[in-house]
């Protein structure tokens, strides 16, 4: 297939323009910022005909199978990549400011990459009856510009999280994160070992911590900088271990375990690192994890400073911030009522409270609160880039979560499907 | 004298204060979304074997109480949803006399104090004198679109105007459009249900069975006002709503996509043709239905949701036609294992034998049956013995998707057209008249934010006045939403009037 070869072109042009976007803001030469543009466009406009010569293909591949690449976890991928890129290039347009790329860019490449490291397949399957419906195009058309939209947000914000931290804190911040990580990990080893009931406890518990955590940080985080700063420090080490773990899970699973690429690795999720049975890798893991936690927080003033010559001031990152939310919302709204009336017609019932709808709404409120924080209350700042970046986070285990984590919860979950 | 206000006065305007608050709205919303978090930790609706296998008994009691196996529907949850509504409401009814006094009031002509507040203004020199100065400004706001209004005195020109007034609407639009979701959604609960009917091919019924009731009858029936419609069984089976109807299914089969060698066992629609028929068994109409297309008749509608066997003798249905030849030819109806005389091939036609999968060798004719999960009907084949008289003619295979040529030694076509009979449909049958009013909510909703993110309500003033032989023009504006895009085109505005 053509198209294969071209997304990877693709996928390689944005981890080209990801480094240098990246170098730019260390060496800052002009020269290098002008050539990762081009190579951004350059991918954009490959990965462009990649979709529809996807498109394309598979109608090659018989009448009944042809449809709009947009209909499983590889195409919704791509499209999300394809969709964040293109947002990420009008502003840089519009605001002529290019160091947003160094930001923007790994979160393009790290999805793609997510595919492969996932081993999610890129083939393309006839769609089962219950897909074939116009409403599924629209729907995810619709909901992955709107998480684009979404992700540009994040990665804005992130920058102005770090742009915010006049002061990193104490390192006993650190370690007292540090150390919560740690007590969380052996209870969550020892919950969840007990009992199918203390493993539900457990999830239920973690969620309610760290939806206190966000809280806090949402109503105080202004008067607390240095917590704020452990948030984004935490939010890039999450990113930074998923991605590290899951390619850990890929290598391993083909070369140790024989399985072929492409086959569900969903069962065995983070067998190579987290939840493997020898109890040493187990150790290293989170050994691994805290250095990195240790490694980013350290040296995060220092990437400020290296930023600050080329960011724009607070006020346009918090603006640009809010223009992509406000894209982003009415987007992600018109997903959810596009999926509701995809529901309606295939089931008879527009919402039925299933994970995934629950939880685009709960992501749907956290937008809503951060648009009404912001007209109705004229809160601005750190407290909306947090909630911008809860929103993100809202987002992502909204789409891969749900289906990795929550499915996973269940004895059951597995055999009903 | 002031008048005493009665305690009924002082609680409502506490009440109506308090769900006034936006801070309310965003409290709710995090509650809200919080507590939504717990449903899908928890799988919902399940059955309570399968809880306790997971949960000990104490904690199954203790969710069971909390209501956490349906907590989307518990009384608590709803309550948030309904103080939501009600917040929503009461802020739309509170904030909107306040807006459309601002939409509809007069515009006019600013005065110093008015000035002095606003923080986009400028003040230019003209050269050429009024009359010049006031045509330019003219044209400037001719060419942006603003219709302005002009007020002249000695020595002054004024210019007032304003464009996006509808924008302050989105807000309301939005808010009432979740009104709407919410009231169409509790109109769904009140006067629809939610049922199911498994119908066997070639079978008729004038009931579906409910999983749930609509409330409104439950409410009717308590109260004593009205008999519910609703056929209950003495054995304590499911209940029954009548239709008035009834459906019947003719047909239900399942499409395989097609391979290289032959169906792959992978559906690519399930369908069955329904037909609704009156009380009197008179024919209303036919629908083929399918998964995404139901079946809609007076307000309920049928979806196709499942299937099933039936331990019943199938029917063959079979095609004949004469070689050589368009027609569309006969159709004939064989039970399985008997026998059926064709008038016009002067044949008897035996079903032998049926097999869910078989798929004939292209190239060597060869028939081979394969095993299909779940006996699913992947390309049903049936075997014929054609008779003259009680003596055997030949034997041959007919199939739904035949890779090859059959083997017909005489002048007439046999082709398979359905095994009949031994399979039921399972439909999905709702009634919800709500579901318009949701839908009217969802298109507002996708219109409000637009309207409310990306319109501003924009005013613009200009006063022209001369001094000292000069024109000089003072340039003013306001805008409520996006005020950098409004300061840029201020900007160009006044470097136009200037020009």
């Amino acid at each position: 297939m053509e198209s294969s070869l071209l997304f990877n072109i693709a996928t390689l042009a944005y981890l080209v323009a990801m480094v240098l976007y990246i170098s730019f803001l260390a060496f800052r030469k002009e020269g290098i910022g002008l050539t990762a543009t081009v190579v951004t466009a350059a991918g954009f406009i490959v990965q462009t005909i990649a979709l529809f010569g996807r498109w394309w293909e598979s109608y090659q591949m018989g009448a009944d199978i042809g449809r709009v690449p947009l209909s499983n976890l590889y195409e919704s991928l791509v499209f999300f990549t394809w969709s964040t890129v293109m947002i990420y290039l009008i502003v840089e347009y519009k605001y002529k400011a290019r160091a947003f790329g160094a930001f923007v860019m790994p979160v393009a490449f790290l999805a793609l990459a997510f595919i492969n490291v996932a081993g999610i397949s890129s083939d393309i399957t006839p769609l089962v009856p219950a897909l074939k419906s116009n409403w599924l195009f629209y729907h995810v058309l619709i909901s992955f510009l709107g998480y684009a939209a979404f992700g540009v947000a994040f990665a804005i914000s992130m920058v102005y999280l770090l742009m915010n931290t006049d002061d990193r804190g104490k390192s006993m911040n650190l370690f007292s994160g540090i150390g919560a990580l740690f007590l969380l990990a052996v209870a969550g080893y020892f919950l969840t070992s007990l009992s199918p009931q203390w493993k539900t406890a457990f999830w239920l518990g973690l969620g309610v911590l760290v939806l206190a955590w966000f809280i806090y940080l949402i109503v105080n985080g202004a008067n607390n900088r240095p917590q704020v700063f452990l948030f984004w420090a935490g939010c890039v080490t999450l990113a930074v271990v998923l991605l590290l773990a899951m390619g850990v899970d890929f290598v391993y699973l083909i070369t140790f375990k024989n399985m072929a690429s492409g086959e569900s690795f969903k069962k065995h999720l983070f067998e190579g690192t987290f939840v493997s049975h020898s109890l040493p890798v187990v150790v290293l893991s989170w050994v691994f994890t805290a250095g990195l936690f240790w490694f980013i927080w350290s040296q995060g003033m220092k990437l400020k400073s290296l930023l600050q010559s080329y960011m724009p001031g607070l006020d346009l990152l918090d603006d640009v911030t809010y223009r992509m939310i406000a894209i982003g919302w009415p987007l992600l709204t018109g997903g959810i009522i596009t999926g509701a009336v995809w529901a309606n017609s295939a089931w008879g019932t527009y919402w039925s409270w299933d994970p995934k709808e629950t939880w685009s709404l709960i992501t749907w409120f956290v937008y809503a609160i951060y648009l009404h924080a912001r007209y109705v209350r004229g809160w601005k700042g750190t407290q909306m880039a947090v909630i911008s970046a809860v929103g993100f986070l809202a987002v992502i285990f909204t789409y891969l979560g749900v289906n990795l984590v929550l499915s996973g919860l269940h004895s059951y979950g597995g055999l009903a499907e | 004298m002031e008048r005493q206000k009665g305690i009924v006065e002082i609680v409502a305007e506490k009440v109506w204060k308090f769900f006034s608050s936006v801070k309310l709205a965003v409290i709710l919303l995090i509650i809200l979304a919080i507590v939504s978090v717990i449903g899908t930790v928890i799988q919902q609706n399940e059955s309570p074997e399968k809880y306790l296998r997971e949960y000990s008994e104490t904690t199954v009691q203790l969710f069971e109480m909390l209501g956490f196996f349906d907590m989307y529907h518990t009384w608590w949850f709803v309550i948030l949803l309904f103080l939501l509504t009600a917040n929503l409401t009461v802020c739309t009814l509170d904030r909107f006399p306040h807006t459309l006094k601002i939409m509809t009031a007069p515009l006019k002509p600013i005065d110093d104090d008015g000035l002095k507040v606003l923080p986009l203004k400028k003040e230019i020199t003209v050269k050429g004198g009024m009359e010049k100065a006031e045509e330019q400004v003219l044209l400037v706001f001719k060419k942006h679109r603003y219709r302005p209004l002009e007020t002249r005195s000695a020595g002054l020109f004024q210019l007032a105007a304003q464009k996006g007034v509808y924008s302050r609407l989105g807000v309301y639009v939005t808010h009432v459009s979740i009104i709407l979701i919410f009231v169409g959604a509790l109109t769904g609960a009140f006067f629809g249900f939610k049922a199911f009917l498994n119908l066997p091919e070639g079978q008729a019924s004038s009931v579906v069975y409910l999983r749930n009731e609509p409330m409104w009858d439950q409410v009717m029936a308590a109260l004593g006002i009205a008999k519910s419609p609703v056929i209950y069984s003495n054995e304590g089976g499911v209940p029954a709503m009548p239709l008035g109807y009834y459906v019947q299914c003719n047909n239900f089969d399942v499409d395989y996509y097609q391979g290289a060698q032959g169906p792959t066992g992978m559906p690519s629609e399930y369908h069955s043709t329904l037909s609704v028929y009156t009380m009197d068994k008179e024919k209303v109409f036919d629908k083929r239905i399918r998964v995404n297309d139901p079946l809609t008749y007076r307000g309920v509608t049928f979806y196709q949701s499942s299937y099933g066997p039936i331990d019943r003798p199938g029917t063959v249905f079979l095609n004949i036609r004469p070689k050589n030849s368009s027609a569309a030819g006969e159709t004939v109806a064989i039970e399985a294992g008997k026998a059926v005389y064709v008038p016009s091939i002067k044949r008897t036609i035996k079903a032998l034998s049926f097999a869910p999968f078989g798929m004939r060798n292209p190239t060597t004719g060869e028939v081979q049956f394969y095993r299909s999960n779940n006996e699913e009907y992947i390309n049903p084949t049936v075997e014929l013995e054609i008779l003259n008289n009680n003596r055997t003619v030949y034997k041959t295979y007919v199939m739904k998707m035949d890779k090859g040529a059959p083997y017909m030694p005489e002048d007439y076509l046999i082709s398979y057209v359905h095994y009949f009979g031994t399979r039921y449909t399972g439909l999905q049958v709702t009634k919800d008249p709500g579901v318009w009013v949701v839908y009217t909510g969802f298109i507002m909703l996708c219109i409000g934010p637009l309207i409310a993110f990306f319109g501003s309500h924009r005013k613009l003033w200009v006063r022209v006045q001369e001094r000292k032989g000069q024109a000089v023009v003072t340039i003013a504006g306001s805008a409520n939403r996006n005020r950098l895009g409004f300061e840029r085109v201020f900007n160009q505005i006044v470097e136009e009037i200037s020009k």
